[in-house]
């Protein structure tokens, strides 16, 4: 038994002392540090620094002290924008999966031929500016809009509907502008399932539903949580999108947060604002991973 | 959004700027001046009768940069900040340009003003410490003539009364909530002259008699141009060049100026511009041409620095831009001093309103 082992396994000893091989863990110090030196450069001075100053900027002016953030509490408008920010961050999330999950799983499972027309119905918007796709919408749901002129020919209304420039319509067109980046990581889970597997349970006589639910969707589900966390994150700081398609009504913080360090100037109060943005979506992340980490079998998720 | 592809656009004029003044060695070592424009038709008029013609009479190159207003004030900041200003010149906003943070950014134009001092051919004021008048414009009130055939809508009073107006209506949120909430007061019977200072309560509750028929909360001039060509709305409070730029294309289109809202720019020069002598030379070549003032604003429908420009406008643009004594003594001019004290505070209650 310990023979056959020692064959069919190299020994961990033996794994260590092979030089260079595909395992990044086994380059050397220097050549890992010269490999991720442009990244970090670029995070450094592209990202952290500016980033860092803004929200520093927020402590500092006119001098230490929370008085920024004092100024963020005492009105609940804040409060309530950063509430509905991620209200309308959930309502995308959860929307996107429910269109996304079968649109991934068709484009792993489908035939070739179709399965290559479906990733291209996803990707090309993908490739499609932000802009383009938000503007498409407001000429499908405006007053004399593709939508309601269908609407009032049909006869099914005599007012045109007030589509655009509603908390639903900003929901919807932020679904359509996401929805490949949930897409893509359940794509990839759920074609890293091997197909034996379904084979060998329907073999011991599961039916195709039992097989979907018992194999298929708990072995997807790292891609579900990576691609809905993606998601999620985006929404949080979308403006474009809502800047467009919602009206005064729909504000998201980072409208707010837009209007603070373009309009008023007000540039350490918009890193305060920043500051509770960016702090509410850590904490989001990390009780959205250690709940998930609680249990094994998730383990995976990023 | 606009911003944003503002910023593609910037990027674009700076690489070429850059390209254009390092390209050749002739004209790296020709005298420049940086001006930051708000783009689009105004900077195409201001090269075609200002920047070009100065540059073939002094030999100083114009070169631009262009982004929204908001925006050339946040770099310019940024750049007194860091200590490297790279422009000289722009044009702020007459509410902006008495604000104290204008004051700390740019240059007090008292000295250049003295030599006009005497110049009675300037429209009054129109040099100021806070910078030189380029043109005023108006914010309206314009209507589809279609839906509201003459005599139409002449007050806020009717833009309010959508018993007798009925049909949906159009307002500016482009962050400056002042104008809004003035026509909502004017409309609930405050007289022009008891206007400043707002009364913020009145004005927000007048306004929540309109939302239900607001179609749109416009943030950009051609979004607000846009809803009356497709019908999305039938009357707006939208901005004079807009709305005449409107009517040469052939929309139904009329307004009132009445109860207009004036509003001028003013040509500020940054502090420590690198090339300041020259953006003197500037402003005195475009002071002592009316007559390309007046040919700027027949395109812009403006109103231009000097009545002698305004006299020289076509009879047309004379018509649709508020050049004559008795219109421009019934517009409405807000008071600057009071908006940029209270520019939070009116942002703060504007948004507070719109999520209620």
């Amino acid at each position: 038994m310990t023979v056959t082992a020692t064959i069919g396994v190299p020994s961990t000893e033996a794994i260590r002392r092979r030089p260079l091989t595909g395992s990044a863990r086994s380059y050397s110090k220097t050549l890992s540090l010269i490999l991720i030196a442009p990244l970090v450069l670029l995070m450094g001075f592209g990202f952290l620094y500016p980033v860092g100053k803004l929200l520093l900027g927020s402590f500092f002016a006119p001098e230490f002290g929370l008085e920024q953030f004092q100024r963020l509490m005492r009105s609940p408008l804040y409060l309530t924008v950063l509430l509905r920010t991620f209200e309308i961050a959930f309502a995308v999330t959860i929307a996107s999966l429910v269109i996304g999950y079968p649109i991934a799983f068709a484009m792993a499972k489908l035939p070739r031929r179709w399965a290559a027309l479906t990733t291209v119905c996803v990707l090309i918007p993908l490739w499609t500016s932000t802009l383009v796709r938000s503007y498409a919408w407001i000429v499908l749901l405006q007053r004399k809009g593709v939508v309601n002129a269908l609407l009032l020919d049909l006869g099914w209304i005599t007012e045109p509907l007030r589509l655009i420039y509603t908390e639903g319509a900003v929901v919807m067109a932020m679904t359509h502008v996401l929805l490949p980046y949930t897409i893509l990581p359940i794509f990839a889970a759920v074609r890293a399932v091997p197909n034996e597997l379904g084979q060998a349970a329907s073999n011991l006589g599961a039916g195709t539903l039992s097989v979907f639910w018992r194999i298929m969707l708990p072995l997807s589900l790292p891609g579900v949580f990576a691609g809905c966390l993606m998601t999620f994150i985006l929404a949080l700081g979308f403006y474009v999108t809502p800047a467009l398609v919602g009206g005064p009504r729909t504000m998201l913080m980072a409208t707010l947060i837009g209007q603070q360090t373009t309009e008023t100037l007000d540039w350490a109060f918009a890193g305060a604002l920043s500051t509770v943005l960016l702090a509410a979506t850590l904490t989001f992340v990390v009780a959205f991973r250690k709940t998930l980490s609680l249990n094994r079998g998730f383990a995976g998720v990023s | 959004m606009r911003r944003f592809l503002k910023n593609c656009t910037n990027a674009g004029l700076i690489t070429a700027a850059v390209f254009a003044v390092s390209g050749s060695g002739s004209v790296s070592a020709q005298e420049k001046l940086v001006i930051a424009t708000t783009g689009g038709t105004l900077e195409q008029e201001m090269r075609t009768h200002f920047f070009d013609p100065f540059t073939k009479e002094t030999g100083i190159q114009v070169i631009t940069v262009s982004g929204t207003g908001a925006e050339n004030v946040a770099r310019i900041k940024a750049m007194a900040q860091t200590g490297n200003v790279e422009w000289d010149l722009y044009q702020a906003g007459e509410i902006q340009a008495a604000s104290e943070l204008h004051k700390s950014m740019n240059e007090d134009m008292t000295e250049f003003c003295r030599a006009y001092q005497g110049d009675t051919d300037l429209l009054p004021g129109a040099c100021a410490s806070s910078g030189v008048l380029s043109a005023y414009g108006t914010t309206l009130l314009a209507y589809n003539t279609r839906s509201f055939p003459a005599p139409g809508l002449k007050t806020w009073g009717d833009f309010f009364n959508v018993e007798k107006f009925p049909g949906p209506r159009s307002m500016p949120n482009f962050n400056d909530p002042w104008r809004v909430m003035a026509a909502a007061l004017l409309a609930d019977g405050v007289k022009p002259d008891a206007l400043f200072p707002l009364d913020v309560d009145r004005a927000l509750g007048k306004l929540d008699t309109i939302r239900p028929h607001i179609s749109l909360w416009w943030k950009t001039g051609d979004q607000s141009t846009q809803g009356f060509r497709n019908g999305e709305y039938v009357a707006g409070e939208i901005w004079q060049t807009r709305a005449s730029a409107l009517k040469k294309e052939g929309q139904p289109l009329a307004w009132s100026q009445d109860q207009a809202f004036l509003v001028g720019d003013r040509w500020a020069l940054i502090k420590k511009a690198p090339h300041r002598a020259n953006a003197i030379k500037f402003l005195e070549y475009f002071l002592a041409h009316p007559q390309a003032q007046a040919r700027v604003c027949e395109a812009l429908t403006c109103t231009p620095a000097r009545y002698s420009a305004a006299k020289a406008m076509n009879a047309e643009a004379q018509a649709a831009a508020p050049t004559s004594p008795d219109v421009f003594e019934k517009l409405i001019r807000p008071d600057a001093a009071w908006i940029n004290a209270n520019n939070q505070m009116l942002l703060e209650r504007w948004n507070e309103w719109n999520q209620r």
